[in-house]
């Protein structure tokens, strides 16, 4: 009978609070299902069976790891919320007799009922679109994949455990709240008496500061390599700031313009101004939250976008042709010998048996070797590095390039004399000196070159790449020749690249490399004991796949968690409008008494919700404005170099993330309006 | 002339469910002159709120007239009477209804800024004001830092800013305790002695027996009226203590 009672209790309460539970309850169906897909393709057997999928699962099975954590974060921060908001209830309970501990069986109950519904509900529909993102991610890789639903029994039993923790947690922290408070406490916590927040300038200075040594940062950063290093420094300094700036800085700003009496005594102005600083205090976190996660998804979704679109164009630059043969030789003289004309007949006949044949042929030599510049001086030996080098950026990859494969390549006609060379380098870095001292000797610079061909090496790598292209390659080269590292690497390796177009389809370019690589192992003149000539082979159309999988799974994992974060922005967003309906409520009813007009009751809170709601968004696209250098480094990295395409999704992502989020305001702020406005009659 | 004069108003509500008529007044006239201090009185549901909200142009009376100098109050059209409403009637209320997002000052100033008013005018206004009512050292606390008597003294403060015709009060002493009832009494009579017109709507008789004339209510009706003359304030007080209780045992009209 008792049982009975609570239950009816707990029921009720979940039922009289239907305007913040349904919400509630309707997200955790949603991190819930996503949690499930996420972690079922992840775990999927027919899915790992295809090309590329088990690199695809990598990312998904980390996206598990960050959604989980999320989860917690989220569902935390918003249960608190509705905690908050029947505080009173508790206590009116908590007097009439019931007492803490059955109190703490009703909420047991309450949770109860919430973890299975939205645990059940959540799984169900997981488990129906679990297919649909399958499909999907099948469709980026290209696979073929049958209909039939399946189920992951782990994945239903870790999701299932997951949130029955974080329920469990939940559940203690609400205990915690109730058992801290006492009745007449829980009775009046929605209304005590408020005080007027104070500017805190220190804090909104501090805010401020960080924000814009930050935003210099993502400005000034030159190099990929301390971009990359910096990302996640100026990743935490803008979160920071950005919660400083919002909880402190906005009631700054707010006294500052109260101080300013002929802008502050203006009808427009007035109760605008004075209520936006209570407004931000109360919200001040709410909103900082919705602004970071906003960016996040922004930049997540908008990077992994202009990845997934523009692989294309970073497998062209990792691998400049459709067929790629690097040779190591041993000396400079054997990047002409005989090993390299037999090599170039073989192709020719191979692709002639296939009959098809060599496009863009792309054929230079080349010394590589690392560096590490210091001023105008580049320092190839490891011994002579010593405490040196000042900065990740100042490594390099240097590539010494004969003239005439330069000017054959390019189809310019340049000419240098001895000791003078032609700069070319990468990755947006920049060589201003006028000389350039390598080992013993000194070169001049001429000038600096127009462009180079694409590099494969360059493009997997972090550091910048120097060409340094010379008129006397083998003279130049003679000096290193036979100079060991301490590791006893030669410093120095010499390469004979040779890459070509195919006119064919994927299959049969993977079975003319097939057939270059069995013939080269075979048929090639080994040269004499001393020395080698090794050659390694790469084609696009057998790479195609496992980049595809590497972007696509990002592309999919961005989307994923772009969504969960969606959701829980427009939770945040919703239960602020709500709750602050009800506090605005009597504040409006008196201005109407005192003599406002509802037009300008109206005209007032459209101006602060505006604010209010829109003030987050455009942060958030004053950080992805400034974030946008870095990032465009950073996908650099990656080997995108195309930053039309990263302005054009960037762009598009906010304006598809505005167009949504004007929606979310709209229909949030009616269920303000509604309540706001109910009073009036 | 009269300042106020309240003809044959009627006020039928509709309730929400069923559409049952429920007449709160049936038929209420009185006049109000320039510097009077008029009290209302009656019981609980007889109808003196729903007078208060017509007289304020809250609300419109089913027939009948209201009339401000003159002005008839249905009349003037739904956009003005906002504007109306906080150029001409200034308004102290039992839960004082002062916003707590403001400083007392700053809650004073609210319909002076409404009405668009410059700051250095709004502040000259306040400082005779904020003295009489003895609240200069309050202005920059806010509401929640200070006592209920002072709270309705920063409300009368922001009625008389305006220099309104007529002071409307809604059961001003409801929410105080008898000491801060006497001294907001003291400045309603000092106030009024300064030519302010007074409305109030109590059923304190208290609050009532300060007053120059008090009306009585019964079911929608101006029952009876006593006029202060030459009494005393405890001879009024003993004077409107028997009317009420002739009210409450139903005895006949004087």
């Amino acid at each position: 009978m008792k049982q009975g009672i609570y239950r009816t209790l707990a029921w009720s309460g979940i039922q009289k609070n239907k305007k913040f539970y349904v919400p509630y309850m309707l997200t955790c169906i949603g991190t819930v299902m996503m949690c499930y897909i996420i972690s079922f393709l992840s775990t999927s057997p027919t899915f790992r069976n295809i090309t590329g999928g088990a690199t695809m699962q990598s990312f998904l099975s980390m996206g598990v790891g960050v959604m989980s954590v999320f989860s917690l974060i989220f569902l935390f921060y918003s249960n608190s919320f509705l905690i908050r908001r029947r505080k009173k209830e508790f206590g009116l309970y908590n007097i009439l007799g019931v007492g803490k501990k059955h109190l703490a069986l009703v909420l047991f109950l309450e949770t109860l009922i919430i973890a299975t519904i939205t645990i059940v509900a959540g799984l169900f529909f997981g488990i129906l679109f679990s297919k649909l993102a399958e499909l999907c991610m099948i469709k980026i890789l290209d696979g073929t994949a049958t209909f039939a639903l399946t189920l992951s029994f782990p994945s239903i039993y870790q999701t299932a455990l997951l949130f029955v923790i974080i329920f469990a947690f939940i559940y203690l922290n609400t205990l915690r709240q109730i058992h801290l408070t006492n009745p007449i406490q829980l009775l009046r916590s929605e209304n005590a008496g408020e005080k007027p927040p104070k500017a805190n300038w220190i804090i909104a200075i501090l805010g401020a500061v960080l924000l814009a040594v930050a935003y210099y940062w993502a400005v000034t950063i030159e190099d990929p390599v301390t971009a990359l290093m910096m990302f996640f420094v100026a990743v935490v300094m803008v979160v920071v700031a950005t919660y400083l700036l919002f909880i402190a800085g906005s009631v700054v700003i707010c006294k500052v313009l109260q101080k300013n009496k002929n802008y502050y005594y203006k009808t427009n102005h007035f109760v605008s101004v004075s209520s936006m600083v209570y407004r931000m205090k109360r919200n001040g976190a709410g909103l900082a939250s919705i602004c970071v996660l906003c960016t996040m998804v922004l930049v997540m979704v908008s990077s992994t976008v202009c990845l997934y679109i523009g692989a294309e164009d970073s497998l062209r630059n990792r691998f400049p042709r459709n067929i790629n043969l690097d040779a190591i030789a041993s000396s400079a003289e054997m990047l002409k010998g005989q090993q390299v004309q037999q090599v170039k007949q073989l192709v020719q006949q191979i692709t002639e048996e296939n009959n098809t044949q060599q496009e863009n042929i792309l054929e230079f030599r080349t010394a590589a070797m690392g560096g590490i510049l210091h001023g105008n001086e580049m320092l190839v030996d490891e011994s002579a590095y010593g405490n040196r080098m000042n900065a990740m950026s100042d490594i390099w990859q240097i590539f010494i390039v004969p003239l005439e494969d330069y000017n054959h390549l390019m189809g310019k006609q340049e000419t240098l004399s001895s000791g003078e060379v032609m700069i070319y380098t990468t990755k947006e870095m920049e060589y201003t000196f006028d000389t350039i001292k390598l080992q013993d000797m000194t070169f001049n610079v001429k000038k600096q070159a127009e462009g180079f061909v694409d590099n494969g090496v360059d493009s997997m790598q972090i550091f910048p790449t120097m060409y340094l292209f010379v008129p006397n390659f083998t003279e130049i080269v003679e000096p290193f020749q036979g100079l060991t590292t301490n590791t006893g690497r030669n410093l120095l390796s010499f390469h004979w690249c040779y890459a070509f177009d195919l006119p064919c389809d994927d299959t049969t370019q993977i079975e003319i490399l097939r057939q270059i690589e069995t013939k080269i192992s075979l048929q090639l003149d080994n040269p004499q004991e001393t020395s080698y000539f090794s050659i390694s082979t790469e084609g696009v159309a057998q790479e195609r796949t496992d980049f595809y999988a590497i972007y696509g799974g990002l592309f999919f994992l961005g989307i994923l968690l772009g969504i969960v974060f969606i959701f829980a922005a427009v939770l945040i967003i919703y239960y602020k409008q709500v709750s602050e309906g009800y506090e605005d409520q009597s504040r409006f009813d008196i201005m109407q008494k005192v003599g406002m007009t509802k037009k300008e009751i109206k005209q007032s809170i459209n101006s602060q919700i505006l604010t209010v709601f829109f003030t987050p968004l455009l942060m958030a696209g004053v950080h992805l404005a400034f974030a946008f250098p870095l990032i465009r480094k950073l996908l650099m990295l990656l080997g995108l170099m195309d930053t039309q395409l990263l302005i054009i999704t960037t762009l598009c992502c906010y304006a598809v993330f505005g167009v949504f989020y004007g929606v979310i305001y709209k229909v949030t702020s009616q269920s303000y309006f509604s309540i706001v406005s109910k009073i009036k009659e | 002339m009269s300042i106020l004069e309240v003809d044959a108003v009627k006020k039928i509500y509709t309730t929400r469910f069923g559409g049952n008529q429920v007449q709160a007044l049936s038929n209420v006239t009185f006049q109000v002159e320039e510097g009077e201090y008029v009290a209302i009185m009656g019981e609980s549901g007889s109808g003196k709120t729903t007078l208060l909200n017509i007289m304020a142009a809250l609300d419109k009376p089913t027939s009948g007239s209201v009339r401000l100098d003159g002005n008839e109050l249905s009349k003037i059209k739904e956009s003005d009477i906002a504007a109306f409403r906080r150029d001409h009637l200034g308004f102290v209320f039992q839960d004082f209804n002062l916003l707590d997002t403001f400083s007392l000052e700053d809650n004073i100033y609210l319909p002076l800024v409404l009405s668009g008013k410059r700051p250095d005018e709004m502040k000259k206004r306040l400082m005779p004001i904020a003295s009489q009512l003895g609240i200069s050292q309050l202005l920059k606390k806010y509401p929640y830092e200070v006592s209920g008597g002072q709270k309705q003294r920063a409300a009368v403060a922001r009625a008389l800013i305006i220099n309104p015709r007529l002071i409307l009060a809604d059961e001003p002493t409801g929410a105080l305790d008898s000491k801060a009832t006497d001294e907001l009494l003291r400045l309603f009579g000092e106030i009024n002695r300064n030519g302010q017109t007074i409305l109030m709507v109590t059923h304190s008789v208290k609050a009532a027996s300060h007053a120059s004339r008090v009306l009585f209510i019964k079911d929608g009706e101006v029952y009876h009226q006593i006029y202060r003359g030459n009494s005393t304030e405890s001879e009024l007080y003993q004077k409107i203590s028997d009317t009420l209780t002739m009210l409450a045992t139903g005895g006949d009209r004087r």
